[in-house]
């Protein structure tokens, strides 16, 4: 076998375990490769952008903070959008994903993005844009976008791990505590330790919500159906388990519920809002790619 | 209008695997796309084991899970009953492949081109007429459509799909053991309806409410 021959078959069934082999298909639980192999990888980040860039504005407009809204609407705009195009196989026919907003939950995306982005910047540039109207339009469309991503997976029902009813709340939840995160972190800087020790009150809670969420989410998961416990299996003994461990377990979980503590009551520290931020991030993202990675098909016969 | 299926009887398949080299051949697929393919499994315990074959293809489901995931509209439903791709609006989001419950469905792009029947040998002659002939674009989604070119020539020439070889899938045409039957769902006299009905025709994996047009018999 020459080496041309050995990329092919590398490519189709990798030996890392992270395949099956060509007899399997479809007769074991089968992965699903393409929203996280290979170009997929753009998707994991764009709907991650999208999610904090959107949770960072929500988050904003309870605390009437225009520079988080200017940084929110270009996280989701500028990094969600410009990495949704790179993943996209023709991204100059892209317009056309706004043709089908009465099935497909992507072009419903496309719209409510659209809407987010214009309505943002008439947010934005309007003197006394902090109204009523415009924060309860904005924090709705706000929610939409952070749970587009999973809302996008969480409608495949040939995926049961993402065809589960918590999908929905620990992406919103995610989102409301990554922009959280986000926010405390710009007051930090801009020195306003005030409201940066009451926001902590809030860090807890979401903390606490966001950690229920994966809890139910995995113990839903595993009593759902064979197919979607195979998933969980996935995460917890196959290949992925060191993401798990370090990434959920270590930074989404450990890291913030130590930190939450030692700035427990307000006492808060910008350098460690600034580590948990970084930690909460990166377990975000590992939860995110879990969930992705782990997806797997019923088999067919 | 007709709208077309398909009947397979797992008892005659033998797993010859004819239908998956005949539809590479017809569509000049690559190494690695399949538009059909062979799953060989089990069932039970030793000793009351039985071996399970079960050739498979795009279901041209009528409620399909693709046709509902595609933002652009690039994959429908036709009036015939087969679901298309229009290569044209098609964005390459991938969502239909990620929703399809049967997989049944191939994301056309350099990794694919950059194969080689004979690796290191650069493509035959072969693959290069392929190319030419039945051309797939890239960043697009490709799958099985009924063979619709060959059912349109035959219709045309007053042939009838199913009964006539010109004017059927070339896995219908390749069977050596005539387990795939082609035909009329609409049509309550057609072979395909008989055998559905007499035999009890089986959609896979039913459950995922997408209304297969292809149905198991055994």
């Amino acid at each position: 076998m020459n080496d041309k021959h050995q990329d092919l078959v590398q490519t189709m069934f990798p030996s890392d375990g992270s395949g099956i082999k060509p007899y399997e298909w479809m007769i074991s639980p089968t992965r699903q490769r393409q929203w996280i192999d290979e170009k997929g990888i753009f998707l994991w980040l764009a709907f991650f952008f999208s999610e904090i860039g959107a949770g960072l504005y929500f988050m904003s407009l309870f605390y009437s903070y225009k520079p988080g809204l200017v940084l929110g609407w270009l996280i989701t705009l500028v990094l969600g959008g410009v990495i949704h195009m790179l993943y996209l196989g023709n991204p100059k026919r892209a317009w056309r994903m706004i043709m089908k907003p009465n099935t497909s939950e992507l072009s419903r995306g496309i719209w409510i993005i659209g809407i987010f982005a214009a309505m943002g910047f008439l947010q934005m540039v309007t003197p006394g844009g902090f109204n009523a109207v415009f924060n309860v339009i904005m924090g709705i469309l706000c929610l939409l976008i952070i749970s587009h991503g999973f809302a996008t997976m969480n409608v495949i029902k040939a995926l049961p791990a993402w065809n589960s009813t918590i999908v929905l709340p620990l992406s919103i939840i995610s989102g409301i505590w990554v922009g959280h995160q986000l926010l405390q972190l710009m007051f930090a800087l801009s020195g306003n330790a005030a409201v940066v020790s009451g926001m902590e009150v809030w860090a807890a809670a979401f903390f606490l919500i966001y950690f229920l969420c994966m809890l139910l989410y995995a113990w839903g998961t595993w009593h759902s159906s064979e197919t979607a416990k195979a998933s969980v299996k996935r995460m917890m003994a196959g290949e992925l388990k060191q993401i798990t461990h370090v990434g959920v377990g270590v930074l989404a979980i450990l890291v913030p519920l130590i930190l939450t503590l030692i700035m427990w009551g307000g006492s808060t520290n910008g350098f460690l809002i600034f580590l948990r931020l970084v930690s909460v991030c990166a377990g975000d993202l590992a939860i995110r790619y879990l969930i992705m990675k782990s997806a797997v098909y019923r088999p067919l016969i | 209008m007709p709208r077309w299926g398909m009947v397979i009887d797992v008892k005659r398949c033998i797993a010859c695997w004819g239908c998956t080299i005949a539809c590479k051949e017809e569509h000049f697929l690559p190494p690695g796309v399949f538009f059909n393919r062979v799953l060989i499994g089990e069932s039970g315990k030793f000793p009351t084991s039985s071996k399970l074959i079960y050739p498979i293809l795009c279901n041209h489901c009528s409620d399909a899970a693709c046709v509902e995931a595609c933002p652009t509209g690039a994959t429908y439903v036709r009036e015939d009953g087969i679901v298309a791709i229009d290569d044209e609006k098609c964005v390459g989001c991938r969502a239909c492949m990620v929703s399809c419950p049967y997989q049944q469905r191939t994301y056309y792009d350099e990794n694919v081109t950059k194969r080689e029947y004979f690796p290191g040998q650069g493509k035959t002659e072969m693959e290069i007429i392929g190319e030419k002939l039945y051309p797939f674009k890239l960043g697009t989604v490709i799958k099985c459509n009924f063979c619709s070119e060959r059912l349109e020539d035959g219709m045309k020439k007053g042939l009838t799909p199913g009964k006539d070889e010109d004017a059927s899938p070339a896995c219908v045409n390749i069977c050596p053991v005539g387990a795939r039957i082609f035909g009329d769902l609409d049509d309550p006299s057609s072979e395909i309806n008989r055998l559905i009905m007499e035999k009890k025709g089986k959609q896979l994996r039913k459950e995922f409410g997408t209304e297969p047009a292809v149905y198991y018999i055994d």
